[in-house]
């Protein structure tokens, strides 16, 4: 006994050399991570996804990035993308009532982000707080004329909000592999009224929503990519999730509902996680937070994404956390995925202004090819 | 940041010798209990929100250019972290008195006990002048509770401590933390002896490797000064694991 800790005594001081000499060699030649830009065969592409929220800000001068440059990647093959914008497309209130002034520029804002979306491209809006009239008394009306304004700007095309009528959802779309899940997470948490004479909606409480949600997540077969979208996050590291800035820790206390902390925003996602159980889907996409987040989804989902920096006035802060794969905080950007024929999703995030390699910053097989 | 690594760990290599004195000094109550015998760790890595996580951690420390006797320290802890965010954890270990010159005094167990609560955890601030704007700046404030019997010949030791650590994290697939955490301790009597309490001022500072290889593994080497009299520099590693669900 005596000489084992003998042994302790003399050995420990060179292991903890040896450890802080490896330690720090390893810390001098850590690097960021290296993204290859991988060439996709277009033939090989099945169906180009392409995520960004909170884009209801967008200069009123020029389209600048990110807007640009995800039409100009969605135009190199506009029959296969699907531009998915995901939730607060017109801040801050959405759509008003007519004759206020500040209707014309929400026209602005929202037809900013309809032209963008290429001719012969999929569009979809999905609702956000803002688009609720900012989580107020007006939201059901806002989200209504959203989806007229949005009707009436796409003139045919294949551009719409989803879920329709300020109705919760879920809706799915199926296009090749993808089934891709619509709600409307606002409905969860407003408020004020959600349904009124004319909502007609196929589900009207949580649990009918959760009951469906099971259900559409659970498609026939193995080869589908379930990919669930909404405006509010599982998971966080922004603002809503309680970090960023002095009054972050102290956000919890406010109990409000946007935020992860909230008792209602945490029973909401709890209802979302059970209807996952089982059968977790390949991504919750989300927005809210305006950075740009991936996430490890732990046993329900396999990845959260938070792409809500579609506004370059609006980015803000994100730290990273044990989840996170990869977090880009105060820089606008979207996310691309592209669900390969057979097998294989591919996911990039692009980031403006792009750093010296460019703008695509981080890549990632979600499904291994 | 390279750079920057590379002088950290040049430093960390190759510490100044020892400067030798020729009588062991009493051990004080700050390098007895856990806030001096162990080495510093950065705060913790923020975590989803929705649980709170359990861990474990294991500590040890040696403080060095002190006199004749250097000091060794093993400890390991449990630590709960609440809600992704602050985190209380208890410690227990023993000190050795490295080339004891007191016989039957070469040794002692101590205690401590530890709150860590992150204030402001926000994006990269600082970091971000170094081009990561995925980095995470931590900053927080820490109380600790440390006891040690028996420490000089019979005399316990206790002390009470308020720190406001910082750390910054880096680096996109190598989660690298640096952390600074200045403190004050102050000396309680809690001892028979005539030990008189006094206050006394340190600064640690490290590096880290959070998420090492597995989620909720991560690796600190700490340095520590305590700001009075013959007590040296203190260095050392902390592994430290959160179980996440």
């Amino acid at each position: 006994m005596r000489s084992l800790k003998r042994v302790i005594v003399d050995s420990a001081p060179r292991f903890a050399r040896v450890g802080l000499c490896a330690l720090g060699l390893v810390a001098a030649s850590a690097c960021r991570h290296q993204v290859t830009l991988e060439e996709l065969p277009p033939e090989q592409i099945e169906t180009t996804l392409f995520l960004i929220g909170d884009a209801g800000e967008p200069d009123p001068r020029q389209v600048g990035p990110p807007l640009d440059s995800l039409t100009a990647q969605a135009a190199a093959a506009p029959e296969r993308s699907i531009i998915y914008f995901l939730g607060d497309n017109i801040y801050p209130a959405g759509i008003p009532q007519e004759g206020a002034a500040e209707w014309a520029d929400a026209r602005r804002r929202i037809e900013a982000q309809v032209r963008a979306i290429p001719a012969g491209a999929q569009g979809i809006f999905v609702p956000g707080n803002h688009d609720w009239a900012n989580s107020g008394p007006f939201g059901l009306y806002a989200i209504r004329l959203q989806e007229q304004f949005i009707a009436s700007l796409a003139r045919g095309r294949n551009i719409r909000l989803l879920p329709s009528n300020g109705c919760p959802g879920p809706v799915s779309i199926d296009v090749g592999r993808l089934r891709l899940v619509s709600l409307d997470t606002q409905w969860w948490l407003h408020s004020f009224i959600v349904r009124d004479s004319v909502s007609s909606c196929p589900t009207n409480t949580v649990g009918a929503v959760t009951s469906a949600l099971r259900e559409q997540v659970r498609p026939p077969g193995d080869a589908r990519i379930v990919v669930v979208g909404a405006h509010h996050p599982l998971i966080t590291g922004g603002e809503h999730g309680s970090y960023c800035g002095v009054t972050g820790p102290f956000r919890r206390f406010g109990g409000r509902s946007q935020d992860i902390m909230s008792s209602s925003n945490r029973s909401m996602r709890d209802s979302l996680r059970s209807a996952f159980r089982g059968r977790p889907p390949l991504m919750f996409v989300a927005g809210h937070d305006h950075s740009l987040q991936v996430l490890r989804g732990g046993d329900e989902v396999d990845y959260l994404l938070v792409s809500g920096a579609g506004a370059p006035s609006k980015v803000s802060c994100a730290v990273r956390l044990r989840e996170s794969y990869y977090v880009s905080a105060r820089s606008a950007g979207f996310m691309r995925v592209d669900i390969m024929k057979g097998k294989g999703v591919l996911l990039r995030v692009f980031r403006y202004p792009g750093r010296s390699t460019g703008a695509l910053v981080y890549s990632r097989w979600l499904e291994p090819r | 940041m390279i750079r920057i690594a590379l002088l950290l760990a040049t430093l960390l290599c190759f510490p100044n010798l020892a400067v030798t004195q020729v009588v062991p000094e009493p051990i004080r109550p700050t390098e007895a209990t856990p806030i001096g015998a162990l080495p510093p760790i950065a705060l913790p890595m923020p975590a989803s929100r929705d649980d709170n996580y359990w861990g474990v951690r294991l500590q040890i420390g040696q403080r060095r250019e002190r006199g004749l006797e250097d000091l060794l320290a093993v400890a390991g802890g449990i630590d709960y972290q609440v809600r992704g965010g602050s985190i209380f954890g208890v410690t227990g270990g023993y000190q050795w008195r490295q080339n004891c010159q007191t016989p039957g005094d070469c040794g002692h167990s101590l205690y401590g006990a530890r709150a860590r609560f992150n204030l402001i955890t926000a994006g990269p601030t600082i970091a971000g002048l170094l081009g990561d704007d995925g980095a995470t700046s931590t900053l927080g404030t820490e109380l600790g509770f440390g006891y040690a019997p028996d420490v000089n010949l019979g005399e316990n030791a206790c002390t009470l401590d308020l720190g406001v650590p910082l750390s910054i994290a880096m680096l996109e697939r190598l989660h690298l933390v640096g952390f600074v955490t200045p403190g004050v301790v102050w000396e309680l009597d809690c001892s028979a002896g005539d030990t008189r309490p006094e206050r006394s001022y340190l600064l640690g500072f490290g590096l880290g490797l959070q998420q090492l290889g597995f989620r909720g593994l991560d690796v600190h080497v700490g340095v520590q000064r305590i700001f009075r009299g013959a007590t040296g520099v203190q260095f050392g590693v902390s592994v430290s694991w959160i179980r996440l669900p």
